[in-house]
């Protein structure tokens, strides 16, 4: 009861001003609306982590020296970097989605949501370019500092585990960063495959009530919180890894 | 030096080693006993380098015998066996190499921990033991980026020793040094030997090399020009070559001063 006398008591003074946030009174709208929010943030919270480990996966695997490795994820790295998100998510989706459906006999039995093809599509995009970066921490990385690792026994894989990947997640997190907040951003592609993201609601609303600028500043403030948030946590990482009387 | 005994610890019969064209390794024949310390000399890119990578496994010559501590080096065929080897022999660079972003004490403990497998507690016991040996007991908590080139280079001895080294390579451990602190990587070094490690050392501190080696071995263009006592090769030797370099060097005064410095 409280809460719609809160709701009636924003609509009426943001009338006043010439704003129309009258779809928050009606259930459907203010529903889907609502649940857009929901839907972007869980976009990005499982994005981020999903981007993060497949860039390092990318980075190892283009580092290693091994070319049945590297081959195959430069060529992706090129692909994803020099191409629109949305072709490669229409892509993703009209095609490759469509592929699973037929091998699988029918979409019906198709486990692949959109919401899965929104962040398989956006979280390997953004891990392309994260892998970029930490591909240069890694070798940046001095070829004496790798020597002296492997003459202490150290092999390969131990020397990027707890080597090279500690120096160059530092060295590369200013454009990780960077990466994550494209990501953020990269989400609201969604729309284009009916992910009822908050774009996708926000569209959904002004289509039927002609308040678009309305929608609009929510929309804008919203993104730019989150990636406030983002970029806040990435500072407040990037101090609690600095490492004393070092250049990172 | 010559003959082959059961206390030989690592033999090398003949190596050669090149790098694409470039021939660094012309026939090297070198044996050094269980608890011996043994100075190479000579002037740059004579091998000396190399030869300790040959021992250590980091590099692989074309031909020739290695043996070290019962392994032969030079037929071990996969990267885990020669892993295995680098385990039991530890290498200390010019370059310290501490890993900038762990702590002293992390930096000696990680190996041992992570790649050895040993239990945590003991190992972090040993290295504070090593720290207080190389007199860095108070720095165990801070970054190599904290700490001077001798510090650091120190550090880096104690990390060679936690991995319990049945000999340990040192390749011109001072040369990135600034004069003062030489003496202090010195101690450690000089230390070490006393206690019986077998030790061979890549060095351009005659004094040093003097002071501390059993064998003294001369190298040039990759092959080993003479080797024996201290006395032999600084004194002693009738080669114009050995003794045109060994002048050259120490005449400077460098290296004089620095043996006296303790810490």
């Amino acid at each position: 009861m409280q809460d719609m006398n809160l709701t009636g008591l924003f609509i009426d003074l943001m009338g006043r001003l010439g704003l129309n946030y009258e779809f928050l009174a009606t259930g459907y709208e203010a529903q889907i609306w609502r649940d857009g929010f929901i839907t972007t943030l869980y976009l990005v919270a499982v994005t981020i982590p999903v981007s993060l480990i497949v860039g390092l996966i990318f980075a190892a695997c283009l580092t290693s020296g091994r070319l049945w490795l590297s081959a195959p994820v430069r060529g992706f790295v090129e692909l994803t970097r020099n191409t629109p998100t949305l072709v490669q998510l229409m892509f993703s989706f009209l095609v490759l989605n469509t592929v699973v459906s037929n091998m699988v006999g029918g979409a019906q039995n198709n486990p692949l949501s959109p919401f899965f093809w929104v962040v398989a599509v956006v979280g390997l995009h953004v891990a392309a370019l994260h892998a970029e970066a930490i591909r240069g921490g890694i070798e940046a990385v001095p070829s004496s500092m790798i020597e002296a690792a492997r003459g202490m026994g150290f092999s390969q894989f131990e020397i990027l585990r707890y080597v090279q990947i500690p120096l160059a997640f530092r060295s590369s997190l200013p454009a990780i960063v960077n990466g994550l907040i494209s990501l953020v951003k990269s989400t609201t592609v969604g729309n284009a495959i009916a992910v009822s993201e908050i774009t996708y609601a926000s569209i959904m609303v002004w289509t039927q009530r002609d308040n678009v600028v309305e929608m609009m500043i929510v929309l804008l403030a919203f993104f730019s919180l989150i990636n406030f948030v983002v970029a806040r946590v990435g500072s407040w990482v990037e101090r609690r890894l600095a490492i004393p009387g070092y250049g990172l | 030096m010559t003959a082959s005994t059961d206390a030989a610890i690592v033999k090398l019969e003949d190596v050669h080693l090149s790098f694409g064209q470039t021939q660094v390794l012309k026939g090297i024949d070198l044996t050094i006993n269980k608890g011996d310390a043994v100075s190479i000399i000579g002037p740059s890119g004579s091998g000396k380098s190399t030869i300790l990578r040959c021992i250590n496994a980091l590099v692989t010559p074309q031909s020739g015998k290695i043996t070290v501590a019962g392994t032969r080096v030079d037929q071990l065929t996969k990267e885990s066996e020669r892993i295995q080897l680098r385990k039991r022999v530890g290498i200390v660079f010019q370059q310290y190499n501490l890993f900038p972003h762990l702590t002293v004490l992390d930096n000696i403990v990680l190996a041992p921990i992570k790649i050895l497998g040993a239990d945590k507690t003991a190992t972090v016991k040993l290295a504070r033991e090593l720290l207080e040996k190389v007199r860095l007991s108070e720095k165990a908590d801070a970054y190599p980026g904290q700490l001077s080139g001798g510090q650091q280079q120190r550090v880096a001895i104690a990390r060679a020793l936690a991995m319990k080294p049945e000999l340990v390579l040192f390749d011109e451990v001072t040369s990135a040094l600034d004069p003062e602190t030489v003496g202090e990587v010195l101690w450690v070094i000089r230390d070490l030997i006393r206690d019986g490690m077998t030790s061979i050392l890549v060095t351009h501190e005659m004094r040093f090399a003097e002071e501390i080696s059993d064998t003294v071995v001369f190298t040039e263009n990759g092959r080993i020009v003479d080797h024996g006592s201290p006395q032999q090769i600084f004194h002693s030797t009738n080669n114009p070559r050995i003794r045109q370099f060994v002048g050259g060097l120490s005449g400077g005064g460098r290296g004089a001063v620095r043996d006296g410095e303790g810490i």
